[in-house]
């Protein structure tokens, strides 16, 4: 229902069909030249096979875009990142950005409601000899973390974070996930800058589902600002990704 | 040799501005009798000398160039700025609004600003040349990926102020060290005391005039391969790919170079008939060339991210 109000209402701007774009920058020619310029020449070929995927696909909204997938893999590198969570898969793009950093022994728990998306992009992520790092759980992610965070070994036990999911739910989650990352470890939060509608006056014409979550994402931002556990930096790539780094 | 008066009246002199490139024998307007003598009497003092004026003429335009440049820029920008709440320092809005950036700054960056950072950037937002300096969001990001990488010895290439310096310093632990230059020291010890007073001034080595030599004379000793965690350029961007052809020995393997203004106001992808500001015209060429450049360097994986003006993270991997 969202994408298709979204494509139906977006106008037709020339070459620019990036698959999961959200525009935050001040022109899409802009956004284009990154890509242009920086991602796509280095952007590695089980992940162009998977971004082209994905394009097929109705909501392929949903989807990390490839600037945000080259930032990922290379924020897992540079951290030494070993042990994750992601938490929303949709075909696996993140997924595979983050498997494709870890080393081989690297292990991520991913969770979806979803499976069958996530099945769409397995085989890549085989092709590619990363699936073995990846352990997939169908479902909503609260359970989950709640059993997790019954057990105290597992307090303190991942690296990386990543949260790209339901927006009501993100300080749900963040209560269970600032206890299991490890002190010093990141949790990232996907979408804090909701397509710059986290600014737009009162009147706007929003889609439902951009307003729905907006307050969501307005209280999550508030919310992470002052918790003295982390500190944070958002970051205006993708459509907003919020770094949270656990202090204590 | 023959000292003349003449040299010294060019050397300081404000003179009109005649455009275009100034004849270096200039000086004959200003010739005495006992000029001549000396000239005709020691001509190879002469050569030198005549080399050695056209060398300070030279880094004094340059000076001069600069400054006038600096100065237009934030004249026009004072010309254009909105009658809104919008007067960061060091902003250059790549994103869609003034009011998104302006939401960011003040949810996430405002709030955790550390108190030197702040006292550091309302002391330069003083400045003339405040538009020079590191964005308060590209502050906090640089001081998170410090923390992230553990980085400990490493490297600023301009500095103005300090405030990405600043930045630096409070998050590499106590003995990490910053190798800092900058062809200006006065700017550098308008920010210092604010530095010193937050207790981390001990971890800077600042050493004045152009980068080129020092690096050249590290990359001279092998030991000083790979020696650095984390690099971040923030310079003259016409000399960025010199500075690349060092640094990336410099830095170890896994480390990080980090070149800021690449997105250059966005003006990479400004179509050829745009209205844009000299300075940004003549730069923009060395940054395209750059990003072109950095983007098939197999020894780097880069990452081009839209923070402040554009910074390009550079991760050496062999």
């Amino acid at each position: 229902m969202a994408t298709n109000t979204t494509q139906e209402q977006q106008p037709a701007a020339g070459r620019h069909q990036e698959v999961g774009h959200k525009s935050l920058l001040q022109s899409d020619a802009l956004y284009q030249y990154i890509l242009e310029t920086s991602v796509y020449p280095m952007e590695p070929e089980p992940m162009k096979e998977l971004r082209e995927l994905t394009a097929k696909h109705p909501w392929n909204l949903m989807t990390t875009s490839a600037d945000e997938g080259q930032f990922l893999n290379m924020l897992l590198k540079l951290i030494n990142a070993k042990n994750t969570m992601e938490i929303g898969v949709y075909t696996g793009y993140s997924l595979l950005a983050t498997a494709l950093a870890l080393p081989d022994d690297g292990k991520i728990l991913a969770m979806d409601i979803n499976r069958e998306n996530y099945e769409l992009g397995l085989p890549v992520i085989r092709k590619a000899g990363v699936a073995h790092k990846i352990e997939f759980k169908e479902g909503p992610a609260m359970p989950v973390l709640d059993k997790l965070v019954e057990d105290e070994k597992n307090h303190g036990s991942y690296d990386f974070i990543f949260v790209d999911a339901d927006k009501d739910n993100y300080l749900n989650y963040h209560k269970r996930l600032i206890e299991l990352v490890k002190v010093g470890g990141l949790i990232g939060y996907d979408n804090t800058l909701w397509n710059g509608s986290v600014v737009a006056p009162p009147d706007a014409p929003l889609r439902k589902y951009v307003r729905y979550y907006r307050d969501f994402v307005l209280e999550l931002n508030k919310a992470l600002a002052v918790d003295p556990r982390i500190e944070i930096c958002m970051l205006p790539v993708g459509d907003g990704i919020t770094l949270c780094r656990r202090v204590k | 040799m023959g000292p003349s008066p003449a040299f010294d009246q060019f050397g300081t002199s404000p003179t009109p501005d005649r455009g275009g490139k100034r004849s270096n024998l200039d000086f004959r307007l200003h010739i005495t009798p006992l000029h001549f003598f000396f000239q005709l009497r020691f001509p190879i003092q002469r050569k030198l000398k005549l080399a050695q004026v056209h060398k300070q003429r030279k880094a004094k335009r340059k000076k001069l160039f600069i400054s006038r440049v600096l100065a237009m820029a934030t004249n026009t920008q004072e010309q254009q700025s909105q009658a809104g709440r919008h007067q960061e320092v060091g902003h250059k809005s790549l994103l869609q609004s003034d009011a998104l950036y302006q939401y960011i700054l003040e949810t996430s960056v405002y709030p955790r600003e550390p108190e030197p950072m702040k006292e550091l950037r309302e002391l330069t937002a003083k400045h003339p040349w405040n538009l020079m300096t590191t964005s308060a969001d590209e502050g906090q990001f640089l001081n998170m990926l410090l923390k992230l990488i553990n980085a400990k010895n490493t490297m600023e290439i301009g500095v103005y102020t300090g405030y990405s310096l600043l930045a630096t310093a409070l998050a590499i632990p106590d003995d990490g060290k910053i190798l800092a230059m900058d062809v200006n020291r006065e700017n550098y010890e308008l920010g210092l005391p604010v530095i010193q007073k937050a207790g981390v001034a001990h971890k800077i080595d600042f050493k004045e005039g152009p980068a080129l030599p020092v690096l050249d004379q590290l990359v001279e000793d092998e030991k000083n391969h790979g020696s650095f965690d984390f690099i971040f350029v923030d310079a003259d961007k016409d000399n960025y790919l010199n500075y690349h052809k060092r640094l990336i020995e410099l830095v170890k393997v896994g480390g990080l170079i980090g070149y800021d203004n690449t997105l250059w106001n966005g003006s990479v992808v400004a179509p050829p008939d745009a209205p844009l500001r000299k300075y940004v015209r003549y730069y923009r060429d060395f940054v395209m060339e750059l990003n072109k450049a950095l983007a098939v360097d197999p020894r780097i994986e880069i990452c081009m991210l839209p923070v402040g003006d554009g910074i390009t993270l550079c991760r050496r991997v062999k």
